[in-house]
Formats: C-alpha cells, structure tokens, sequence
C-alpha cells in the first residue's frame, strides 16, 4: 500500500500543460523564477500573475492545489512577513512598548510574501504537471551539452531516477524492519530526543546493509543487460518536441519581452 | 553452436586483509566440465554453497575463471573483446525480482536491454511490444513494477532478457523468493519460451519440483559436479541426493522405498500420476516376490512413529485447558475511504492452546501476514477483538510492548532484524528491551543460542557474516531469548536448501517439545507443515477456510486447489489410488505412512 504514494505531487490528468516537453516546462519555470526576481513593484506582480493565470486554467489543476503546495512553507511565509512589518525603519503606524509597524514595512512584507507565494505557486504547478521520470529525462536532455566539461547528465539522470524507483521499495522495507524489531520489544515511541534516535539504529543499520545489497544487485543485472554508460546508448522514449511546444516557447518568448520592456520602459 | 562449453573451470574467492594480502582463498568451483547444447533445458541442482551461482556467472562473464576456460556461444569470456556479445547472447534472471528491474514503467525497463544494445527507437518499441507479450504481461507495459507480485516482475524481468535476443537464457535461483503460483508461472513461461522459440534455458535452483521436465540435471556439491544424467537417472539415486543436501520428489522417494521392499516398481518416478499408473500395474500384475522387511525400513518405521505422534490428539488434548490467545471475528481494513480501500482480513474467529503446533497456510496476499502482526499488536484490528490470557489487547493502557515478549514474532528475512555488532549482542537486544538484568540478559542470549544450535565459537562473529541457515537461526534466537509463550515463524524455510530446511523445521519441534511453547508457523508448504503440524488453519482472501488437523485438512483437495494451495505429493498419490480402487486409506501425509499404507494394500491385494 505504501507503494502507491507518489514522490512529488503528481495531479494526474490530460491537459496540454501536462503534454508539454519537460524541457519546455523546466525552462519556462526558470524564466518564471527569475522574472519574479526581476519586478520592484506590485505591478510588476501583475504581470506575473496573469501569465501564471493563463498556465493554471491551461492545466485544469484545480487552485485549492496551489493553496495545499503552500502548507509546507506557511511557516516561514509568517516570519518573512511579520519580520518585515516590523523590523523596517520608516513611517510609525502603530506602536506599542517597543514594537512598530511602519507604513514601509507594511509595503515590505506584502511585497515578500506575495513573492514568496507566486514562486511557490510556479514551481509546485510544474511538479503537478510532470512526473519526476518525465523531470529527471528533461534534466538529461537539457544538460547534455555539459559533457564537454566531464559533466555526465546521463549518469546523473539514471542516478535519480533510480533513487525515485527504490524510495517506495525502501520506506516499505523500512517499515518491516521497525516492525521486526518492535517485535524484540523495541520502543520507538517513548523517551526524549536522544533516546528516540539512539532506537533508530536498529532500523537504520539493517536498512542500510540492505540499500547496500540492492545496489550491488542492481548493477550486476545492469551489467547483464549490457550497460556501459550513456555512450552508444539508444532511448526508448526519446523527448521529441512537438507542436504544443512551439507554442509553449512562443507563449514564453513574448512574456520575456513583456517583461524586459515593462521594466526597462516603465521601471515597474 | 555450442551455447555453453566449460572446461576445467576453476574459482577461487580470495579475501584480503587490509595491507591486500591474501588472507583467505576459498574455492568455488573445482575443475568443472560441462556442456550444454542448443535448445536443451539444463537444470542445475545444488545445496547452498555448492557453487551452482558462481558457475552461472562465469557463464554471462560476470565473473571469470581462476584457471579453465568457459565458452559461450562460441566466444572466450576470458577474451574482453566478445563482453558485450557475450552477455547479450546469455541473459540472466536473479533470484530478487525488485533488485533487477532499473525502470518505474513496466515497458520501459523491458527496453532497457535493448536501450543499451543501441536498438533503435522504433524496433525498441516493437521488441518491448512482443516480448512482454511472450510472457504474459502484455496488459501491464505502462504499470509501475511495484504493483506487480513476484511472480509477474520475474516474468516482466524475463522480458526484459529476450528483449535482447539471446541464444541463452540463464536463470539464478529465480523462484526462491516466490509463492507456489509465482513460481509455477515463471517456469510455465520458460518452459514455453524453451520449446517455442528454441531458447537454451539454464535454471540454477534447489527446488526439486522445478527439474522434472528439464532434459538434462547437473547436480553440483562442493564446486564439483558430483551427478549429471537425466532426471529419471538422477532421481533413482535419492540417497546420495540426500547427502548431498537435497532431496528428491516425494513421488520418487516412495517408488523408490517401496522398490527396497520388494514392490516391482520402475527406477524412477518423476510425478504422482506416474506412480499411481506404476503402482497400480506393479499391484495387479501379482508379484510372486514375498515382501522382505530389511531392517532398515524397520528403523524407518520406528522413526515415523516417533515424527509424528501428536498428529490426531491435538485438539482433544487441548480442548480442556483454556485457549492462550483468541481472537473473535477480526477485520483489517486499510486505505478506508480511498480508492485503495481492501479488506486484508475479514471476520477471523481462532484459539490458540498452550503448547500445540499449529500450521497457517494461504497464498500470498492471503491475510496471513496481516493477521500474525494482530495477534501480537503490531497492527491493530479494525474492528474484533483479540484477547491474550483473556484480556484485550487493544484496550486502552494494555500494554502491547510487553505482550511482544509474551507472543513472539520471527519475521520472514532475518537481514530485517539483525544489526548488532556481535551475535551474542544481537539476541541480547530482546531481554534487554523487557529491562532484565544484566546478568540475566547473558544467561538468557546463551540459553537461546545453545537451544537453536549455533555453536559457541560462533557468538562473537557479526551476524551478517553467517550463512542463510545460521543467521536464521540467529534470528530465531532473539525471539526465544524473551521466553515467549507463543512462537510465530513467517516462512522460516524461505531460501534454505532441502537438508537445512529439514534441519530448521527439526529443530522448531524440538524446541517446542522442550519448553512447551505454543508455535504458529506460517507457510505456504504444505509438506512442512503437514508433518508437525497439530492443526492447519488455512486462510483465503482474509477468511479462515479450515482449522483442523492436517488430514482432515487434505480431504479438501479440491477446494485447497482453487485457492491457490496444494495437498502433499504424497497425499495426492495416496487419494488418486484410493479413488481407483486400491483398498487402502487416502490420508497418509508423510512418505513414511504411505509406504506403509502401500505395502499393505499389495499384500491384501495378493
């Protein structure tokens, strides 16, 4: 059962965004990224977000997965947010004892946690719209050209994507272990930090004996199956770009001249 | 072609200390001749540490020679230029069916073969198509192999070697970590690939029910090959089998008994039907030889007794004293609400007595699992109660951590619980965990270690430098260092060889006889279980079928098929004669009971 939890989060549907190259994807949330960065005021904000609109109704991921990608980090959206009410110099609003909320503040911590919450927004709706295979192929292709500096995409492509097939094999045999050594009567539960991690090792050391033994196994039956590197490799699944794609780029050169003219002309 | 040309192989396993000196030398094969030819299905047999594996991957030059030469397909694997040919000429299936698959797609790992071999695109796709189709899996190329049971990632890992069109499929152990169905699938598949597509097939196993229908046995011990031939020729000869840690179908151990007593029966017997046809005609064809009672079988007759004297009084015996543990119409339920909801037990009401063996049985995804982790409050039941010495376990303020030393679980792999730096330290872990002193704890750890049998000199090596059978039995011995009152064992053969899988089951008897504890062993053999077991209990998608001695149990052989499980070969015989007429009992489990059926129902015939 436990092998039926995803890595990532996965929305499973068909939607052009969903059918785009991950290259297109990989690339387009880049851009997304540093054009956030780029923007010095609300407006520029705007612009961002109705470019993030467009792609969200394109992929019929529904929004409350936007607002559930936010869960993690709603910590440290309230810190950022509160630290900067406070903390900045400027025109007092309030103040009591010796805290202050100045109006420059206010403008400050708006203007972070509305960044923060737009770069969430981006990356998590790539991660709902590609599986990690489909990211760790775009990965592969896009960083391909490092080979002149020694740099091997292939292998670092087949690292992670093996990595992403043992995670559920792993936790679930995890899960047994414990089970097995609760069964000696071993606590897991009760007992302050250092207690609680010093009853880990029963579990970590079989756990990791066993990722040991898997991987020896492993690259014995990929030997056997003739593996020898990426050199002379064929794919099975090659990315191809299509159609969709064209459109995609299209879709993100205009945004990127949009952006560079907004802020060079209006310096928004 | 010649697809395997060995000569004069010869491994050596060298250790080195840590300035790379030799420290220990260890030969695994010793001077090995063998041919195999095109087409052929070879089996090779071999106890644990026979050497059978290492030979397996000289084959696919996974490993290459000390001294000697191996051919394959024509091509030195001494020679680095044929590596890649060699291997794709000679794929391997492994015994572990999640370690060999790369990919999280079905299809995609199928085409990882080719992927390597530079295959195009195209007629990737199209030798993917036709080979998960060769073996059955057709249906499931865009699944992930995680939702696959052993036996289907066997096949799809099959796939995944033909995809590379090889001349030679070799086959390490691939069935030792498979159900019953897993393994009659796989073979099924191979068996077809061999005769269809003319594939030279090489399975490495010490099943003995898996070799029947190879066309030729080699049967290694000690890096030799100690017996080659036939299985008929191979199987005539079940006492140097035995010594050599194996042991031969039950059918052919009672042609082959009854042959000593002077019952004219044919030299070897590979199947049931096969004896009941040989015995019939040996019956009704009136020998005039007058039984001999050697003194061996006389012996043997004394021993069977003694094997198996509780098989019909269990129940009674018990039936006066109160039950140790109980549970009362069980469920489990997981994934409520999700579209994963499944019912893994459904309404299990059993006792369980002081000092009585019982024997669970029920394929994989059965419940089994699922309902030995509720008894000692490792998982909890949805709904149902299970009470130990009358209490409730799941009330609340019960506590379960102790009840763990009172209801004992062993797991199914022991590399799940051994960790310590020492064996001694390593069954140490259970009493130490119920807070006992530390003298205690010592005399405790030695007490289980002596009981289960592992030697003294042994307590100080790391437990993950021993053997399958003595790190089982180093597991086991954790458990019983907590002197718990009921003993679960999840499939405690899983892996061993026939003489060690004897050996353990011996040894499980024996314990319980000297302390009197209530054991449940959990497996889907019924040959281990029939011959100790007081009762069966026999589970089916989460309902216990049966719960009654194992003959009457085997009455049901019908219903035991359709639910995945089979009756002894030896019961299976014993039912098909009687059904033909033959005036003897239909419910003998043991080769021993048989044999004395047998030779009674001749001589009434006479």
């Amino acid at each position: 059962m436990l092998r039926d939890i995803t890595i990532g989060q996965y929305y499973p549907t068909k939607s052009c965004i969903h059918r785009l190259d991950p290259r297109t994807k990989i690339v387009g949330t880049m851009l997304y990224i540093v054009s956030l960065f780029l923007f010095r005021s609300f407006s520029g904000f705007l612009v961002v977000g109705t470019a993030f609109a467009g792609i969200l109704i394109l992929s019929h991921v529904p929004f409350r997965y936007m607002l559930r990608g936010l869960k993690p980090i709603l910590m440290i959206l309230a810190f950022t947010v509160l630290c900067n009410f406070f903390l900045t110099d400027g025109e007092i609003l309030w103040k009591w004892k010796f805290l202050k909320i100045t109006k420059e503040g206010l403008q400050r911590g708006a203007f972070m946690g509305i960044r923060l919450v737009l770069l969430i927004f981006g990356t998590s709706l790539m991660t709902y719209t590609t599986t990690p295979n489909q990211l760790t192929d775009g990965l592969e292709k896009l960083l391909s050209p490092l080979k002149v500096i020694h740099f091997s995409a292939h292998e670092m492509a087949m690292m992670m994507s093996i990595a992403l097939r043992f995670i559920p094999i792993l936790t679930e045999e995890a899960d047994r272990i414990r089970k097995a050594q609760m069964a000696r009567g071993a606590d897991m539960e009760s007992g302050g930090v250092i207690r609680r991690a010093k009853a880990m090792v029963p579990v970590l050391i079989p756990l990791i004996v066993s990722a040991f033994r898997r991987a020896f196994d492993l690259a014995m039956a990929m030997e056997a199956r003739c593996y020898h590197g990426g050199k002379g490799r064929t794919k099975m699944k090659p990315l191809r770009y299509g159609l969709r794609d064209l459109f995609g780029y299209l879709y993100l050169a205009c945004y990127l001249a949009t952006v560079i003219l907004l802020r060079v002309w209006q310096k928004i | 072609m010649i697809p395997v040309w060995v000569k004069g192989l010869v491994h050596d396993y060298v250790t080195r200390d840590e300035e790379g000196n030799k420290a220990e030398v260890k030969r695994a094969l010793d001077h090995v001749d063998l041919n195999v030819e095109e087409g052929q299905f070879i089996a090779v047999l071999g106890a644990n540490g026979s050497g059978k594996s290492t030979l397996a991957k000289h084959i696919n030059a996974l490993l290459l020679p000390t001294d000697g030469q191996v051919l394959t397909c024509d091509m030195d694997t001494a020679d680095d230029r044929y590596l890649w040919e060699i291997r794709k000429s000679a794929g391997m299936v492994f015994q572990n069916p999640d370690n060999q698959i790369v990919a999280s797609v079905v299809e995609e790992d199928v085409g990882f073969g080719p992927e390597n071999l530079g295959v195009p695109t195209e007629e990737i796709v199209s030798r993917v198509r036709d080979c998960l189709a060769a073996v059955g899996m057709s249906k499931y190329g865009e699944n992930s192999p995680n939702h696959l049971s052993g036996g289907q990632k066997q096949r799809v890992a099959i796939a995944g070697i033909l995809a590379m069109e090889p001349k030679c499929i070799l086959m390490d152990e691939p069935t030792a970590m498979l159900d019953p169905i897993g393994r009659r699938e796989v073979l099924e598949t191979v068996h077809r690939l061999n005769r269809e597509k003319g594939i030279t097939v090489i399975l490495i196993t010490h099943y003995m029910e898996e070799v029947i229908d190879a066309d030729r046995i080699f049967v290694m011990s000690a890096g030799k090959v100690a017996m080659q031939g036939t299985p008929r020729e191979i199987f005539t000869r079940s006492e140097e089998l035995r010594e050599l840690r194996l042991e031969v179908p039950q059918a052919a151990e009672l042609a082959h008994e009854l042959a000593k007593r002077g019952i004219p029966m044919p030299p070897a017997v590979l199947s049931a039907e096969e004896f009941a046809e040989a015995y019939k005609s040996a019956v009704s064809g009136k020998t005039t030889a007058k039984l001999t009672e050697s003194p061996k079988s006389g012996a043997s007759l004394e021993e069977s007794r003694q094997d198996c004297p509780e098989n019909n009084t269990g129940l009674s015996e018990n039936g006066s004293k109160e039950p140790l543990l109980s549970l009362r119409d069980v469920r489990y339920v997981y994934g409520t609400g999700t579209a994963y909801e499944t019912v893994a037990v459904d309404g299990v009401t059993l006792d369980l007595f002081p000092g009585e063996y019982v024997g669970l049985i029920g394929h994989t995804g059965s419940g089994k699992s699922t309902l030995i982790q509720m008894m000692n409050g490792l998982e909890r039941a949805t709904s149902g109660t299970v009470s130990y010495q009358g209490e409730d376990i799941f009330r609340d303020g019960y506590d379960r951590r102790a009840l763990r030393s009172s209801v004992g679980l062993v797991f199914q792999y022991p590399d799940h619980q051994l960790f310590e730096s020492t064996v001694l330290a390593d069954v140490s872990f259970g009493p130490k965990n119920q807070g006992l002193s530390e003298e205690e704890i010592r005399e405790r750890a030695e007490w289980a270690l002596r009981l289960v049998g592992v030697s003294e000199d042994r307590w100080q090596s790391s437990p993950l430098e021993l053997s399958g059978g003595q790190k089982r039995r180093v597991a086991i011995a954790g458990v019983l260092a907590m002197k718990p009152k009921i003993l679960i064992l999840d499939e405690p053969t899983a892996g061993l060889d026939p003489a060690g899988r004897d050996e353990i089951l011996g040894e499980i008897d024996r314990i319980r006889r000297e302390t009197g504890m209530t054991v449940v062993l959990v497996s889907h053999r019924m040959e281990d279980v029939a011959r100790f077991a007081d009762r069966l209990m026999v589970m089916d998608d989460g309902h216990l079928v049966y719960a009654e001695p194992p003959r009457e149990v085997f009455k049901h052989r019908e219903k035991l098929t359709s639910i995945g499980l089979e009756v002894p070969q030896v019961t299976r015989i014993m039912q098909m004669l009687a059904a033909d007429g033959i005036p003897c009992r239909s419910d003998a489990i043991t080769v021993a009971e048989a044999l004395e059926e047998l030779c009674a129902a001749e001589a009434a015939v006479d």
